[in-house]
C-alpha cells in the first residue's frame, strides 16, 4: 500500500517519437485509479513506466517515498496484471501463482497458505493442479489476478485484464474486480479502453489522448462536467451529441441559438462565462442523448429532424435523427414513457421534434475545443 | 473440373447396377489410374536404390566388424558377408584391459547396489515428503537410520570385492560405484513411470515433470561423463591399443563443447531476441555476412595461434574444445528465431513478479525452450564428435591428441592397412554408439526443434 507521485514524466521512444508528454499525477493510497483513452494514446506506456518494464525519459515517479526512476521492477513491489495474461504455460496454475513467492525464497508452508488463500477468493481452488492451457479465459483470468494477489504488492497495475473476454464475462469480472477491491485494500493502477470499466470501477478517471491528460476526476465529474470536447465526446454510451451553436451575450446574462430556437442560460451558467468574459461567439452545444425528450404538441423551443434509423434496445429507444443542416444526433428515449400510438410513429422518415432542459448543456469553444464551463 | 466429374460418379453407379454406359470417360480414369501408379512405382525404385547405396556401406562395415582376425585378417575383402564371425576387432580395441574378465562381477555388485539405492532413497522420499512430514526428531532419526543402511551397503560391498585380486580391488570399487551410480539413475528414469508413487515420494520431485526431457538429457550426459572418467583413470592406463585414450579424447571434446557452446548460443540468441542495445542490428548483420565464409579459411592462423599457447599435438583436446566454442555464439539464429516466439509478456510478467534476467531465462524462458535447447546441445555434440578436419591438424603428429577419427584414419592410412582394416570398423561401429543412443532417446525433441525454430521464427 503506498502512494505514487508522477511528475512531469516523459516518454519518448527513437526517432523522437513522444508516446507521453509531461504526465503529472498523485495517486492516494488506496485509491483505485482507471487510465482511460483509445488507443495509441499512452496509457499502456505510462502503466509500464510505473511497472518499470519501460525507462522514464524524464521526470520522477514516486512509490511511497522513494523514487523509482532507476529501480528494477522486481524492487518495486507492485504486482501486474496483463492483457493476455501472460501465465507461465509451462507449470501447474499452483506453481505460477507461487512463483513470485518462490523467488523470494518464502517458507514452503507461508507459500502454500498464501496461494490457498489466493485461490480461494477467486475461487480457482479446484483447478490448482492445471496447467494453464487446459484453462478457460475467465479462469486464466482469475489465475493471472491470483499470481498478483499473493504478492500483497504495495500497488497493483492492471493493464485491460478484461478486454480478452467475451462481453458476458466481462461483466462479471468486472463486479468480481470490484468486489476484489474491497477484500484486498491496496492501490491499483487500472488500464483500460473501455468507458464503461472505467466509469463503473475508478475512485478517479485519468482520461487521455495522444499523450496528453485530458481530465482527472470522479466519474461522477468526468461526466457532468467533461473539460473539452474529447472528454465529452469519450464519456457516455452512445456519445454526446455536438450541435453548432451561437452565444448571445445579453445585458448581464447568456442565451444560446440554435435552430431556429432560444435557450437562455441559467444564473450560474452566466456567473461562469461571465468570469471567463466570454462574449458573443459561435459555440458548440453538447448534449447528451439520454437528456433530450421527444416532444409531441408542437411546444415551442423545440429542434425539429427527421427520423433515419431507429434502434429497440429494451427499456429504450436509439433514434437517429437528422437535423436541417444534416447534423446526426442521437436520442435515448425510455420506452415506458412512449404509448403505442406514439411508437407507431417514429419510423424511418418521419420528421420528430425534441428538446432538452437547460441544466444539461455543455458548451464548447469551436476552436480551443475546451469547454466555455468548466 | 465439375463437367468432368458428374461423369466418374455415374460410371460407379453404372457398374454397380451391371452397365457400362459411357466408354470415354473410364478410359480416362483408368489411364489416370495407371499414370499415378506408373509414377509411384518408379519413385520407389529410385528410393530403394539410393538407400541400398547409402546403407551398404554401413552394413558393410558393421559386418566387417564381426570378422574373425585369426582366421581371416585384418585386410579389405570383396565380400560382404564375413565367413566367420568373432569379437576379435572390439577385443583388439580393449587388449590387456582385463576388461571382460572381471566387468561382469562389477556389473552384478553394481546391480544390487543400485537396486538398494533406490529402495533406500525412495523409503527418505516417502518419510520426506512435503505433504505429511513427520516431527523433527524423527526426521533426523531416518536420516541417521539412512546413512547406516548406507555405511552396512559399503561393508557389504567390499566383503563382495574379496573376489577380485588385491590389486584389482580400487579399480573394482570404482567401477561398481560408477556403475550404481548409472544404473540408478537409468532405472529412475527409464523404468518408473512419470507419475509413478515411487518417483513422487523422491523429495523435491515434482509431481508433473516439466523438464522430462532435459532431465533425460542431464542423466544421459551424465552418463556419458561417468564413461569418460571411467575410461581416463581405470581403462586406458590398461590398454595397448591408443583406441580408448581417442576415445576418451573424442568424448571429453565432445562434451565441454556441448556444455559451453550451448550455454554460449543460448545466452547470446536470448540477448539478441530480448534486449535491446545499441549495434544489435549490425552485429546480426555482420554475424550473418561472417558466417558466409567456411571456417576452414582461419585453419592455418588458428594453428599458430594455438600453438603459441601450447594448445597443439599433447594440448590438442582443450585446443579443440576453444576452436569448436570460440565462434559459437554465430550460431544463433535458430534459437533466436524460437525465443522471438515466446510472448514477451512472460518476460515482463516474470520480472515483476520478481525475477532477474537470469532467473526469467532460467525459469522462464528454458523450460518453454526446450526443443531448442536439445536441439542445441546435440548439434554442439555431433559436431565435434564427428569432425576430422580441425582434429587432424591441431594435433598434428601427436597421438596424445587425436581424436577417433584423426587415430582411426591413420590405422588404416599406415602401411598396415592389411591388418588393421577390420579393427577400423570395430573402432567405426562403437563411435557410433552414443550418438546413435542420443538420437533414439531424443528424437522427438530433436524434430520438434527442427521444425520448431524454422516454421514460427
Amino acid at each position: 500500500m503506498a502512494s505514487l507521485k508522477l511528475e512531469h514524466v516523459k516518454k519518448v521512444y527513437d526517432k523522437n517519437v513522444v508516446a507521453v508528454h509531461d504526465f503529472n499525477l498523485e495517486i492516494a493510497d488506496k485509491e483505485f485509479i482507471v487510465f482511460v483513452g483509445p488507443s495509441g494514446c499512452g496509457k499502456s506506456t505510462t502503466l509500464r513506466m510505473i511497472a518499470g518494464l519501460e525507462d522514464i525519459s524524464d521526470g520522477t515517479l514516486t512509490i511511497g517515498d522513494r523514487v523509482v526512476n532507476d529501480v528494477e521492477p522486481k524492487d518495486r513491489d507492485i504486482a501486474m496484471v496483463f492483457q493476455n495474461y501472460a501465465l507461465y504455460p509451462h507449470i501447474t496454475v499452483y506453481e505460477n501463482m507461487a512463483f513470485s513467492l518462490r523467488l523470494r525464497k518464502m517458507d514452503n508452508e507461508e507459500v502454500h497458505r498464501r496461494v490457498c488463500q489466493a485461490a480461494e477468493i477467486l475461487g480457482i481452488t479446484q483447478y490448482l493442479a492445471r496447467k494453464p492451457k487446459n484453462l478457460s479465459g475467465g479462469q486464466r483470468q482469475r489465475v493471472a489476478i491470483g499470481r498478483a494477489i499473493v504478492r500483497e504488492p504495495q500497488v497493483f497495475l492492471m493493464d485491460e485484464p478484461l478486454s480478452n473476454l467475451d462481453a458476458k464475462l466481462r461483466n462479471q469480472m468486472r463486479a468480481e474486480i470490484i468486489l476484489l477491491r474491497k477484500r484486498i485494500d491496496t492501490t491499483f493502477i487500472y488500464v483500460t479502453h473501455d468507458q464503461t470499466e472505467a466509469m463503473t470501477l475508478g475512485d478517479r478517471i485519468v482520461i487521455m489522448k495522444d499523450g496528453y491528460i485530458q481530465q482527472v476526476g470522479t466519474p461522477q465529474e468526468v461526466f457532468e462536467t467533461p473539460k473539452n470536447l474529447f472528454v465529452a465526446g469519450f464519456i457516455g454510451s452512445p456519445q454526446m451529441n455536438f450541435l453548432k451553436a451561437k452565444l448571445v451575450r445579453g445585458a448581464g446574462d447568456y442565451t444560446v441559438e440554435l435552430y431556429g430556437i432560444r435557450v437562455p442560460l441559467s444564473a450560474e451558467k452566466c456567473a461562469k462565462l461571465a468570469a471567463k468574459g466570454v462574449g458573443s461567439q459561435d459555440v458548440i452545444l453538447g448534449v447528451r442523448p439520454e437528456h433530450t425528450h421527444l416532444a409531441f404538441d408542437d411546444a415551442d423551443n423545440t429542434i425539429e429532424g427527421v427520423l433515419r434509423v431507429n434502434e429497440m434496445m429494451g427499456s429504450e429507444l436509439h433514434l437517429h435523427v437528422d437535423l436541417a443542416d444534416g447534423t446526426s444526433v442521437i436520442l435515448r428515449i425510455p420506452t415506458l414513457d412512449l404509448t403505442e400510438e406514439r411508437r407507431a410513429g417514429l419510423a424511418y422518415g418521419n420528421r420528430l421534434r425534441f428538446a432538452f432542459p437547460e441544466k444539461v448543456v455543455q458548451l464548447f469553444d469551436p476552436k480551443s475545443e475546451e469547454s466555455l464551463l468548466f | 473440373m465439375a463437367e468432368r466429374k458428374i461423369p466418374e460418379v455415374d460410371i460407379i453407379v453404372d457398374e454397380k447396377a451391371g452397365v457400362i454406359k459411357e466408354v470415354g470417360p473410364q478410359r480416362k480414369l483408368r489411364s489416370k489410374k495407371g499414370h499415378e501408379r506408373r509414377t509411384n512405382g518408379a519413385i520407389y525404385t529410385v528410393l530403394t536404390v539410393m538407400s541400398i547405396v547409402w546403407l551398404v556401406p554401413f552394413v558393410f562395415l558393421v559386418l566387417q566388424s564381426f570378422r574373425s582376425y585369426k582366421l581371416e585378417k585384418g585386410g579389405m575383402v570383396d565380400y560382404l558377408l564375413p565367413k566367420t564371425f568373432s569379437l576379435d576387432n572390439y577385443a583388439f580395441l580393449f587388449e590387456g584391459s582385463n576388461f571382460f574378465h572381471w566387468c561382469g562381477r562389477a556389473i552384478l555388485v553394481g546391480l544390487a547396489c543400485a537396486a538398494a539405492t533406490v529402495a533406500l532413497v525412495c523409503l527418505a522420499g516417502k518419510l520426506f515428503d512435503r505433504q505429511d512430514r513427520g516431527a523433527r526428531p524423527a526426521r533426523v532419526g531416518i536420516l541417521g537410520a539412512c546413512l547406516a543402511a548406507g555405511y552396512a551397503l559399503l561393508v557389504a560391498l567390499t566383503a563382495a570385492l574379496q573376489g577380485f585380486a588385491p590389486a584389482e580391488r580400487p579399480v573394482a570399487v570404482l567401477v561398481c560405484l560408477m556403475l550404481f551410480l548409472a544404473i540408478g539413475a537409468i532405472i529412475a528414469r527409464v523404468y518408473l513411470k512419470q507419475d509413478s508413487k515411487l518417483l513422487r515420494s523422491i523429495p523435491g520431485y515434482v509431481v508433473e515433470d516439466r523438464h522430462e526431457g532435459a532431465k533425460k538429457l542431464a542423466a544421459m550426459f551424465a552418463e556419458f561423463a561417468l564413461l569418460a572418467i571411467i575410461l581416463q583413470y581405470i581403462l586406458i592406463p590398461m590398454t595397448k591399443s591408443q583406441y580408448l585414450l581417442w576415445y576418451t579424447n573424442t568424448l571429453t571434446i565432445a562434451l565441454f563443447t556441448a556444455v559451453l557452446q550451448t550455454a554460449i548460443v543460448l545466452s547470446v540468441s536470448y540477448a539478441l531476441s530480448r534486449l535491446r542495445f545499441r549495434g544489435r542490428k549490425l552485429i546480426m548483420n555482420a554475424v550473418l555476412v561472417l558466417g558466409l565464409f567456411p571456417g576452414f579459411l582461419t585453419m592455418i592462423t588458428l594453428y599458430f595461434l594455438l600453438k603459441q599457447m601450447g594448445l597443439t599435438q599433447s594440448g590438442a583436446v582443450p585446443g579443440l574444445i576453444l576452436i569448436y566454442c570460440a565462434s559459437s555464439g554465430m550460431g544463433y539464429y535458430i534459437s533466436k528465431g524460437f525465443f522471438d516466439t515466446i510472448p514477451k509478456s512472460l518476460d515482463e510478467s516474470a520480472r515483476i513478479d520478481g525475477a532477474t534476467r537470469f532467473q526469467v531465462f532460467m525459469k522462464i524462458i528454458m523450460p518453454l525452450a526446450k526443443p531448442i535447447v536439445i536441439y542445441t546441445i546435440l548439434m554442439a555434440f555431433m559436431a565435434p564428435w564427428g569432425d576430422y578436419v580441425f582434429a587432424s591438424y591441431v594435433a598434428f603428429g601427436d597421438q596424445q591428441g587425436y581424436n577417433v577419427a584423426v587415430g582411426l584414419y591413420n590405422w588404416v592410412n599406415t602401411n598396415d592397412f592389411q591388418n588393421y582394416f577390420t579393427r577400423f570398423c570395430a573402432g567405426g561401429v562403437l563411435v557410433a554408439l552414443p550418438i546413435t543412443a542420443l538420437f533414439l532417446a531424443l528424437q522427438k525433441y530433436y524434430v520438434e526443434g527442427v521444425t520448431g525454430g524454422a516454421v514460427k521464427g
